[in-house]
Protein backbone atom coordinates (compact mmCIF):
# COMPACT_ATOMS: atom_id res chain seq x y z
CA UNK A 1 0.00 0.00 0.00
CA UNK A 2 2.83 2.35 -0.28
CA UNK A 3 1.43 4.06 -3.09
CA UNK A 4 -1.19 5.86 -0.95
CA UNK A 5 0.85 7.91 0.30
CA UNK A 6 -0.85 10.88 -1.21
CA UNK A 7 -4.04 10.02 0.45
CA UNK A 8 -2.28 9.73 3.70
CA UNK A 9 -0.78 13.51 3.22
CA UNK A 10 -4.20 14.33 1.86
CA UNK A 11 -5.80 13.39 5.34
CA UNK A 12 -2.93 14.57 7.18
CA UNK A 13 -2.83 17.64 6.40
CA UNK A 14 -6.92 18.26 6.03
CA UNK A 15 -7.46 18.78 2.03
CA UNK A 16 -10.72 17.11 2.27
CA UNK A 17 -11.37 17.37 -1.10
CA UNK A 18 -8.54 15.90 -2.31
CA UNK A 19 -9.02 12.81 0.50
CA UNK A 20 -12.40 11.84 -1.28
CA UNK A 21 -11.21 12.11 -4.70
CA UNK A 22 -8.29 9.82 -4.02
CA UNK A 23 -10.18 7.24 -1.79
CA UNK A 24 -12.74 7.64 -4.98
CA UNK A 25 -9.82 6.50 -7.63
CA UNK A 26 -7.96 4.18 -5.07
CA UNK A 27 -11.34 2.10 -5.34
CA UNK A 28 -12.03 2.04 -8.88
CA UNK A 29 -8.26 1.22 -10.11
CA UNK A 30 -9.17 -1.71 -7.25
CA UNK A 31 -7.36 -1.38 -4.15
CA UNK A 32 -8.92 -3.30 -1.93
CA UNK A 33 -10.77 -0.95 0.41
CA UNK A 34 -9.47 -2.45 3.85
CA UNK A 35 -5.64 -0.77 1.96
CA UNK A 36 -7.56 2.26 1.85
CA UNK A 37 -8.85 2.36 5.15
CA UNK A 38 -5.94 1.14 6.98
CA UNK A 39 -4.47 4.27 5.53
CA UNK A 40 -7.18 6.73 6.74
CA UNK A 41 -6.26 4.79 10.62
CA UNK A 42 -2.61 5.50 10.01
CA UNK A 43 -3.26 8.80 9.21
CA UNK A 44 -5.60 9.68 12.29
CA UNK A 45 -2.48 8.43 14.46
CA UNK A 46 -0.22 10.87 12.58
CA UNK A 47 -2.85 13.40 13.32
CA UNK A 48 -3.37 12.28 16.98
CA UNK A 49 0.39 13.15 17.40
CA UNK A 50 0.35 16.54 16.17
CA UNK A 51 -2.52 16.80 18.77
CA UNK A 52 -0.24 15.93 21.18
CA UNK A 53 2.56 18.42 20.06
CA UNK A 54 -0.11 21.24 19.96
CA UNK A 55 0.20 21.47 16.47
CA UNK A 56 -3.22 20.75 16.00
CA UNK A 57 -6.26 21.07 18.08
CA UNK A 58 -9.90 19.86 18.70
CA UNK A 59 -11.00 21.15 15.42
CA UNK A 60 -8.21 19.27 13.33
CA UNK A 61 -9.81 15.83 15.41
CA UNK A 62 -13.09 16.86 14.47
CA UNK A 63 -13.06 17.36 10.97
CA UNK A 64 -10.33 14.45 10.72
CA UNK A 65 -13.06 12.40 11.80
CA UNK A 66 -15.79 13.82 9.98
CA UNK A 67 -13.51 12.68 6.87
CA UNK A 68 -12.85 9.14 8.41
CA UNK A 69 -16.84 9.04 8.30
CA UNK A 70 -17.11 9.88 5.00
CA UNK A 71 -14.71 7.35 3.95
CA UNK A 72 -16.15 4.78 6.06
CA UNK A 73 -19.14 4.99 4.05
CA UNK A 74 -18.01 4.93 0.85
CA UNK A 75 -15.95 1.82 2.05
CA UNK A 76 -18.54 -0.32 4.00
CA UNK A 77 -20.22 -1.82 0.99
CA UNK A 78 -16.45 -3.03 0.22
CA UNK A 79 -15.04 -3.65 3.48
CA UNK A 80 -17.86 -6.01 4.49
CA UNK A 81 -16.78 -8.05 0.96
CA UNK A 82 -13.40 -8.58 1.86
CA UNK A 83 -13.71 -9.18 5.74
CA UNK A 84 -16.49 -11.94 5.00
CA UNK A 85 -14.24 -13.35 2.66
CA UNK A 86 -10.88 -12.91 4.89
CA UNK A 87 -12.50 -14.25 8.31
CA UNK A 88 -13.74 -10.33 9.42
CA UNK A 89 -12.02 -7.90 11.15
CA UNK A 90 -11.93 -8.20 14.75
CA UNK A 91 -12.57 -4.71 17.05
CA UNK A 92 -9.98 -4.04 19.63
CA UNK A 93 -12.34 -4.11 22.54
CA UNK A 94 -15.74 -2.97 23.37
CA UNK A 95 -15.78 0.60 25.93
CA UNK A 96 -19.15 2.29 27.36
CA UNK A 97 -18.82 6.01 27.22
CA UNK A 98 -20.97 8.12 29.70
CA UNK A 99 -21.07 11.45 31.48
CA UNK A 100 -21.79 10.46 34.86
CA UNK A 101 -25.55 11.82 36.92
CA UNK A 102 -25.42 15.49 37.93
CA UNK A 103 -22.91 16.47 35.16
CA UNK A 104 -24.40 17.31 31.43
CA UNK A 105 -21.40 18.56 29.72
CA UNK A 106 -21.01 16.24 26.82
CA UNK A 107 -18.17 17.74 24.15
CA UNK A 108 -14.85 15.71 25.95
CA UNK A 109 -17.17 12.34 26.16
CA UNK A 110 -18.40 13.03 22.16
CA UNK A 111 -14.80 14.06 21.40
CA UNK A 112 -13.21 10.79 23.08
CA UNK A 113 -16.22 8.31 21.60
CA UNK A 114 -15.23 9.29 18.34
CA UNK A 115 -11.60 8.80 18.49
CA UNK A 116 -12.15 5.40 19.85
CA UNK A 117 -14.56 5.04 17.27
CA UNK A 118 -12.12 5.33 15.12
CA UNK A 119 -9.48 3.87 16.66
CA UNK A 120 -11.23 0.70 15.59
CA UNK A 121 -13.05 -0.05 19.57
CA UNK A 122 -16.47 -0.70 19.50
CA UNK A 123 -17.94 2.15 21.66
CA UNK A 124 -21.67 2.78 23.44
CA UNK A 125 -22.17 6.19 24.13
CA UNK A 126 -25.59 5.95 26.59
CA UNK A 127 -25.36 10.17 27.09
CA UNK A 128 -25.18 12.70 30.02
CA UNK A 129 -26.42 12.32 33.60
CA UNK A 130 -26.62 8.81 33.94
CA UNK A 131 -26.74 6.93 36.86
CA UNK A 132 -24.60 4.64 38.42
CA UNK A 133 -26.65 1.77 38.35
CA UNK A 134 -27.48 2.64 34.81
CA UNK A 135 -23.96 2.84 34.20
CA UNK A 136 -22.77 -0.67 35.09
CA UNK A 137 -26.36 -2.54 34.01
CA UNK A 138 -25.16 -1.12 30.41
CA UNK A 139 -21.60 -2.18 30.51
CA UNK A 140 -22.75 -5.71 31.45
CA UNK A 141 -25.01 -6.24 28.67
CA UNK A 142 -22.90 -4.18 26.00
CA UNK A 143 -19.86 -6.75 27.58
CA UNK A 144 -17.53 -3.18 28.12
CA UNK A 145 -13.81 -3.98 28.56
CA UNK A 146 -13.75 -0.75 29.82
CA UNK A 147 -15.77 2.12 31.09
CA UNK A 148 -15.09 5.61 30.11
CA UNK A 149 -16.54 8.02 32.76
CA UNK A 150 -17.00 11.89 31.78
CA UNK A 151 -16.93 14.89 34.05
CA UNK A 152 -15.84 18.56 33.95
CA UNK A 153 -17.46 19.43 37.17
CA UNK A 154 -16.04 18.38 40.78
CA UNK A 155 -19.90 17.50 41.80
CA UNK A 156 -18.84 14.57 39.31
CA UNK A 157 -15.91 13.22 41.84
CA UNK A 158 -18.68 11.21 43.75
CA UNK A 159 -20.61 9.59 41.02
CA UNK A 160 -17.42 8.14 39.83
CA UNK A 161 -16.32 6.59 42.97
CA UNK A 162 -20.30 5.28 42.92
CA UNK A 163 -19.70 3.39 39.74
CA UNK A 164 -16.22 2.35 40.81
CA UNK A 165 -17.64 1.34 44.45
CA UNK A 166 -20.58 -0.40 42.80
CA UNK A 167 -18.71 -2.32 40.52
CA UNK A 168 -16.90 -3.74 43.50
CA UNK A 169 -19.80 -4.83 45.39
CA UNK A 170 -21.03 -6.68 42.09
CA UNK A 171 -17.55 -8.37 42.09
CA UNK A 172 -17.22 -6.70 38.32
CA UNK A 173 -14.09 -4.67 39.30
CA UNK A 174 -11.07 -7.01 37.76
CA UNK A 175 -13.10 -7.75 34.46
CA UNK A 176 -13.66 -3.82 33.72
CA UNK A 177 -11.36 -1.10 33.75
CA UNK A 178 -12.70 2.40 34.50
CA UNK A 179 -11.03 5.55 33.09
CA UNK A 180 -12.36 8.97 34.00
CA UNK A 181 -11.99 12.23 31.93
CA UNK A 182 -12.33 15.64 31.79
CA UNK A 183 -10.82 18.92 32.62
CA UNK A 184 -10.53 18.64 36.57
CA UNK A 185 -9.22 15.32 36.61
CA UNK A 186 -5.55 14.52 38.19
CA UNK A 187 -4.23 11.79 40.40
CA UNK A 188 -5.50 12.49 43.78
CA UNK A 189 -8.77 12.57 41.54
CA UNK A 190 -8.31 9.25 40.55
CA UNK A 191 -7.17 7.84 43.57
CA UNK A 192 -9.87 8.92 45.51
CA UNK A 193 -12.18 7.51 42.47
CA UNK A 194 -10.41 4.34 42.53
CA UNK A 195 -10.06 4.39 38.94
CA UNK A 196 -7.21 2.44 36.79
CA UNK A 197 -6.43 5.96 35.11
CA UNK A 198 -7.30 9.54 34.48
CA UNK A 199 -7.00 11.93 31.20
CA UNK A 200 -7.51 15.50 30.56
CA UNK A 201 -7.93 14.80 27.06
CA UNK A 202 -8.90 12.49 23.79
CA UNK A 203 -6.05 11.12 22.26
CA UNK A 204 -4.20 10.37 25.79
CA UNK A 205 -7.61 8.17 26.59
CA UNK A 206 -7.49 6.27 23.62
CA UNK A 207 -3.72 5.12 23.89
CA UNK A 208 -4.48 4.15 27.64
CA UNK A 209 -7.17 1.67 26.32
CA UNK A 210 -5.50 0.24 23.36
CA UNK A 211 -2.84 -0.13 25.66
CA UNK A 212 -5.20 -1.99 28.25
CA UNK A 213 -7.01 -4.66 25.24
CA UNK A 214 -3.69 -5.28 23.59
CA UNK B 1 -20.39 46.55 32.21
CA UNK B 2 -21.53 44.62 35.43
CA UNK B 3 -17.73 42.61 36.47
CA UNK B 4 -18.42 39.14 38.56
CA UNK B 5 -14.67 38.38 38.94
CA UNK B 6 -14.34 35.12 38.82
CA UNK B 7 -11.17 33.74 40.62
CA UNK B 8 -12.16 32.60 44.02
CA UNK B 9 -13.19 29.12 42.99
CA UNK B 10 -12.29 26.10 44.46
CA UNK B 11 -11.83 24.07 41.28
CA UNK B 12 -8.68 26.06 40.33
CA UNK B 13 -5.81 24.14 42.35
CA UNK B 14 -4.54 27.19 44.48
CA UNK B 15 -7.63 28.33 45.94
CA UNK B 16 -8.77 24.61 46.43
CA UNK B 17 -5.96 24.27 48.76
CA UNK B 18 -6.27 27.84 50.45
CA UNK B 19 -9.83 26.84 51.23
CA UNK B 20 -8.54 23.46 52.85
CA UNK B 21 -5.99 25.26 54.97
CA UNK B 22 -7.82 28.19 55.70
CA UNK B 23 -5.30 30.16 54.19
CA UNK B 24 -7.38 33.54 54.86
CA UNK B 25 -4.77 35.77 53.75
CA UNK B 26 -4.65 34.09 50.41
CA UNK B 27 -8.03 34.42 49.57
CA UNK B 28 -8.72 38.03 51.04
CA UNK B 29 -5.39 38.98 48.89
CA UNK B 30 -7.68 37.18 46.36
CA UNK B 31 -10.58 39.59 46.65
CA UNK B 32 -8.58 42.82 47.53
CA UNK B 33 -7.17 42.74 43.92
CA UNK B 34 -9.92 41.60 42.24
CA UNK B 35 -11.80 44.67 43.20
CA UNK B 36 -8.85 46.92 42.93
CA UNK B 37 -9.10 45.55 39.07
CA UNK B 38 -13.15 46.64 38.63
CA UNK B 39 -14.92 43.81 40.00
CA UNK B 40 -18.30 44.72 40.79
CA UNK B 41 -18.99 41.14 42.18
CA UNK B 42 -16.89 38.67 43.21
CA UNK B 43 -18.23 35.09 42.49
CA UNK B 44 -17.71 32.83 45.39
CA UNK B 45 -17.37 29.17 44.25
CA UNK B 46 -16.49 26.48 47.07
CA UNK B 47 -15.68 23.45 44.48
CA UNK B 48 -16.17 20.90 47.28
CA UNK B 49 -17.54 17.83 48.15
CA UNK B 50 -21.32 18.59 49.22
CA UNK B 51 -20.76 17.77 52.71
CA UNK B 52 -18.16 20.16 53.02
CA UNK B 53 -19.05 22.84 51.09
CA UNK B 54 -21.87 24.97 53.43
CA UNK B 55 -19.13 25.09 55.95
CA UNK B 56 -16.44 26.12 52.76
CA UNK B 57 -18.99 28.57 51.85
CA UNK B 58 -19.36 30.19 54.77
CA UNK B 59 -15.82 30.27 56.07
CA UNK B 60 -14.94 31.83 52.62
CA UNK B 61 -17.94 34.50 52.72
CA UNK B 62 -16.55 35.62 55.91
CA UNK B 63 -13.13 35.72 54.51
CA UNK B 64 -14.02 37.83 51.77
CA UNK B 65 -16.32 40.51 53.60
CA UNK B 66 -13.30 41.40 56.36
CA UNK B 67 -11.25 42.27 53.33
CA UNK B 68 -13.52 44.06 50.98
CA UNK B 69 -17.03 45.54 50.89
CA UNK B 70 -17.77 44.39 47.40
CA UNK B 71 -21.12 41.99 46.87
CA UNK B 72 -20.95 38.70 46.35
CA UNK B 73 -22.13 36.16 43.61
CA UNK B 74 -22.44 33.12 45.55
CA UNK B 75 -21.81 30.11 42.74
CA UNK B 76 -23.10 26.56 43.81
CA UNK B 77 -26.10 24.13 43.26
CA UNK B 78 -26.37 23.22 46.74
CA UNK B 79 -28.72 24.68 48.44
CA UNK B 80 -27.44 24.01 51.46
CA UNK B 81 -24.37 26.08 50.44
CA UNK B 82 -26.22 28.85 49.02
CA UNK B 83 -28.03 29.21 52.43
CA UNK B 84 -25.23 29.02 54.39
CA UNK B 85 -23.86 32.05 52.30
CA UNK B 86 -27.26 33.92 52.20
CA UNK B 87 -26.84 34.15 55.82
CA UNK B 88 -23.86 35.74 56.03
CA UNK B 89 -23.38 38.48 53.32
CA UNK B 90 -23.80 41.69 54.02
CA UNK B 91 -25.01 43.10 50.92
CA UNK B 92 -27.72 41.50 48.39
CA UNK B 93 -25.46 38.75 46.54
CA UNK B 94 -26.14 37.84 43.09
CA UNK B 95 -26.96 33.74 42.93
CA UNK B 96 -25.29 31.40 40.50
CA UNK B 97 -27.57 29.94 39.09
CA UNK B 98 -30.99 28.73 38.53
CA UNK B 99 -30.98 26.59 35.07
CA UNK B 100 -34.19 24.86 33.44
CA UNK B 101 -32.74 21.73 35.33
CA UNK B 102 -35.51 20.60 37.72
CA UNK B 103 -33.21 20.45 41.14
CA UNK B 104 -32.53 23.94 40.06
CA UNK B 105 -36.04 25.20 39.88
CA UNK B 106 -36.98 23.50 42.98
CA UNK B 107 -34.12 23.85 45.35
CA UNK B 108 -32.30 27.10 44.39
CA UNK B 109 -34.93 29.29 42.84
CA UNK B 110 -37.42 29.62 46.14
CA UNK B 111 -34.08 30.61 47.66
CA UNK B 112 -33.36 33.43 45.71
CA UNK B 113 -36.90 34.59 45.89
CA UNK B 114 -37.16 34.61 49.32
CA UNK B 115 -33.88 36.51 49.41
CA UNK B 116 -34.35 38.68 46.88
CA UNK B 117 -31.09 38.43 45.46
CA UNK B 118 -30.02 39.03 41.99
CA UNK B 119 -30.15 35.39 39.98
CA UNK B 120 -28.26 34.28 36.88
CA UNK B 121 -30.26 32.09 34.71
CA UNK B 122 -28.67 30.10 32.24
CA UNK B 123 -30.33 28.42 29.39
CA UNK B 124 -30.35 24.89 29.67
CA UNK B 125 -32.47 22.33 30.81
CA UNK B 126 -32.35 18.70 31.51
CA UNK B 127 -34.69 17.83 28.51
CA UNK B 128 -31.63 18.79 25.68
CA UNK B 129 -28.97 20.26 27.70
CA UNK B 130 -27.30 23.02 25.83
CA UNK B 131 -29.11 23.84 23.02
CA UNK B 132 -27.81 23.98 19.11
CA UNK B 133 -30.39 26.91 18.28
CA UNK B 134 -31.02 30.27 19.87
CA UNK B 135 -35.02 29.61 19.24
CA UNK B 136 -34.75 26.56 22.05
CA UNK B 137 -32.15 28.24 24.42
CA UNK B 138 -34.94 31.34 23.98
CA UNK B 139 -37.60 29.03 25.10
CA UNK B 140 -35.55 28.46 28.20
CA UNK B 141 -34.88 32.25 28.88
CA UNK B 142 -38.44 32.83 28.56
CA UNK B 143 -39.49 30.28 30.87
CA UNK B 144 -37.08 31.30 33.45
CA UNK B 145 -37.31 34.99 33.52
CA UNK B 146 -41.26 34.52 33.72
CA UNK B 147 -40.44 31.71 36.89
CA UNK B 148 -38.40 34.44 38.53
CA UNK B 149 -40.56 37.68 37.64
CA UNK B 150 -43.97 35.54 39.16
CA UNK B 151 -41.80 34.90 42.07
CA UNK B 152 -41.50 38.56 42.28
CA UNK B 153 -37.85 39.68 40.93
CA UNK B 154 -37.23 42.63 39.33
CA UNK B 155 -35.92 41.91 35.46
CA UNK B 156 -32.74 44.21 36.49
CA UNK B 157 -32.29 41.79 39.16
CA UNK B 158 -32.11 39.18 36.14
CA UNK B 159 -28.21 38.05 34.96
CA UNK B 160 -29.90 35.76 31.95
CA UNK B 161 -26.99 33.45 30.39
CA UNK B 162 -27.26 32.25 26.94
CA UNK B 163 -24.38 29.84 26.99
CA UNK B 164 -20.94 30.15 25.19
CA UNK B 165 -19.82 26.14 23.66
CA UNK B 166 -16.43 25.90 21.79
CA UNK B 167 -15.77 27.43 19.06
CA UNK B 168 -13.55 24.32 18.05
CA UNK B 169 -16.22 21.92 18.20
CA UNK B 170 -18.93 23.87 15.57
CA UNK B 171 -18.05 26.75 13.76
CA UNK B 172 -21.54 28.30 14.29
CA UNK B 173 -21.24 28.43 18.09
CA UNK B 174 -20.38 32.04 18.39
CA UNK B 175 -23.29 32.71 16.34
CA UNK B 176 -26.16 30.99 18.71
CA UNK B 177 -24.40 33.06 21.53
CA UNK B 178 -24.99 36.48 19.26
CA UNK B 179 -28.51 35.53 18.35
CA UNK B 180 -29.31 34.82 21.63
CA UNK B 181 -27.98 37.54 22.94
CA UNK B 182 -29.30 39.91 20.90
CA UNK B 183 -32.90 38.20 20.95
CA UNK B 184 -32.40 38.26 25.05
CA UNK B 185 -31.78 41.95 24.82
CA UNK B 186 -35.00 42.84 22.59
CA UNK B 187 -36.99 40.91 24.78
CA UNK B 188 -35.98 42.18 28.04
CA UNK B 189 -34.18 45.30 27.92
CA UNK B 190 -34.02 45.67 31.64
CA UNK B 191 -32.26 42.63 32.70
CA UNK B 192 -28.42 41.89 32.03
CA UNK B 193 -26.80 39.81 30.39
CA UNK B 194 -23.36 37.55 31.33
CA UNK B 195 -21.79 34.98 30.17
CA UNK B 196 -18.63 32.68 30.80
CA UNK B 197 -16.88 33.91 27.75
CA UNK B 198 -13.90 31.60 27.80
CA UNK B 199 -15.59 28.36 26.94
CA UNK B 200 -15.23 29.81 23.50
CA UNK B 201 -11.66 29.26 23.27
CA UNK B 202 -11.92 25.69 24.66
CA UNK B 203 -9.74 23.45 22.38
CA UNK B 204 -7.73 26.10 20.56
CA UNK B 205 -4.63 28.07 20.19
CA UNK B 206 -3.96 31.74 21.54
CA UNK B 207 -7.04 31.33 23.58
CA UNK B 208 -7.00 34.87 25.57
CA UNK B 209 -6.57 36.58 22.12
CA UNK B 210 -9.90 34.72 21.06
CA UNK B 211 -11.30 35.54 24.32
CA UNK B 212 -10.82 38.68 23.30
CA UNK B 213 -12.25 39.58 20.61
CA UNK B 214 -15.44 37.53 21.25
CA UNK B 215 -16.11 39.42 23.99
CA UNK B 216 -15.93 42.38 21.75
CA UNK B 217 -18.23 41.06 19.31
CA UNK B 218 -20.88 40.00 22.03
CA UNK B 219 -20.89 43.63 24.03
CA UNK B 220 -21.67 44.93 20.76
CA UNK B 221 -24.84 42.32 20.17
CA UNK B 222 -26.16 43.26 24.03
CA UNK B 223 -23.91 41.82 26.82
CA UNK B 224 -23.39 44.29 29.74
CA UNK B 225 -21.60 41.54 32.51
CA UNK B 226 -19.07 38.89 32.32
CA UNK B 227 -17.72 36.41 34.44
CA UNK B 228 -14.05 37.73 33.60
CA UNK B 229 -10.70 37.58 35.57
CA UNK B 230 -10.54 41.66 35.86
CA UNK B 231 -6.47 41.38 36.75
CA UNK B 232 -6.29 40.34 32.82
CA UNK B 233 -4.96 43.60 31.82
CA UNK B 234 -5.42 42.64 28.10
CA UNK B 235 -8.79 41.76 28.30
CA UNK B 236 -10.00 44.63 30.16
CA UNK B 237 -8.46 46.79 27.74
CA UNK B 238 -10.79 45.46 25.09
CA UNK B 239 -13.96 45.47 27.69
CA UNK B 240 -13.98 49.20 28.19
CA UNK B 241 -12.81 49.91 24.45
CA UNK B 242 -15.62 48.51 23.41
CA UNK B 243 -17.72 50.00 25.48
CA UNK B 244 -16.85 53.31 24.43
CA UNK B 245 -17.37 52.31 21.35
CA UNK B 246 -20.44 51.31 21.76
CA UNK B 247 -21.75 54.52 22.86
CA UNK B 248 -21.83 53.58 26.42
CA UNK B 249 -18.50 55.81 27.92
CA UNK B 250 -19.85 59.42 28.46
CA UNK B 251 -16.46 61.63 26.97
CA UNK B 252 -15.05 58.29 27.00
CA UNK B 253 -14.41 58.68 30.97
CA UNK B 254 -13.81 55.41 31.89
CA UNK B 255 -11.25 54.86 29.51
CA UNK B 256 -9.34 57.80 29.86
CA UNK B 257 -9.49 57.07 34.12
CA UNK B 258 -8.07 53.67 33.61
CA UNK B 259 -5.30 54.78 31.17
CA UNK B 260 -4.48 57.52 33.71
CA UNK B 261 -4.51 54.93 36.34
CA UNK B 262 -2.61 52.86 34.63
CA UNK B 263 -5.19 49.57 35.06
CA UNK B 264 -4.44 49.35 31.02
CA UNK B 265 -2.42 50.25 28.51
CA UNK B 266 1.53 49.41 28.49
CA UNK B 267 2.60 48.72 32.40
CA UNK B 268 4.85 51.19 33.59
CA UNK B 269 7.09 49.31 36.40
Amino acid sequence: MADLKDLFTAVVEMQEDTAMELTNKYLDEGVPALDIFNCYQEALEEIGKRFEKQLYFIPELIMSGEMMKAASEILKPHLSEETSASGGQKKLGKVLMATVQGDIHDIGKNIASMMLDLNGLEVKDIGVDVPAETIIAEAQAFGADVIGLSGLLTLAFDPMKAVVDKLEEQGLRDKIKVLIGGGQMDEQVCNYVGADAYVTDAVVGVNYIKGWLS
Amino acid sequence: MIIIGEKINGTRKKVSAAIRERDAQFIKDLAQSQVEAGSNYLDVNAGTSPEREPEDMAWLVNTIQEATEAPLCLDSANPAALKAGLELVNKTPIINSVSGEKPRIENVLPLALEHKTGLILLALDDQVGIADTAAERMEIVHRLVGLAKDGGLAEEQLFVDPLVTAISTGTDNALVTYDSIAQTRAAYPKAHITCGLSNISFGMPLRSLINQTFMAMCIQVGLDSAIIDPNDRNLMSVLLASEMLMGKDKYCQNFSRAYRSGRIGPKND
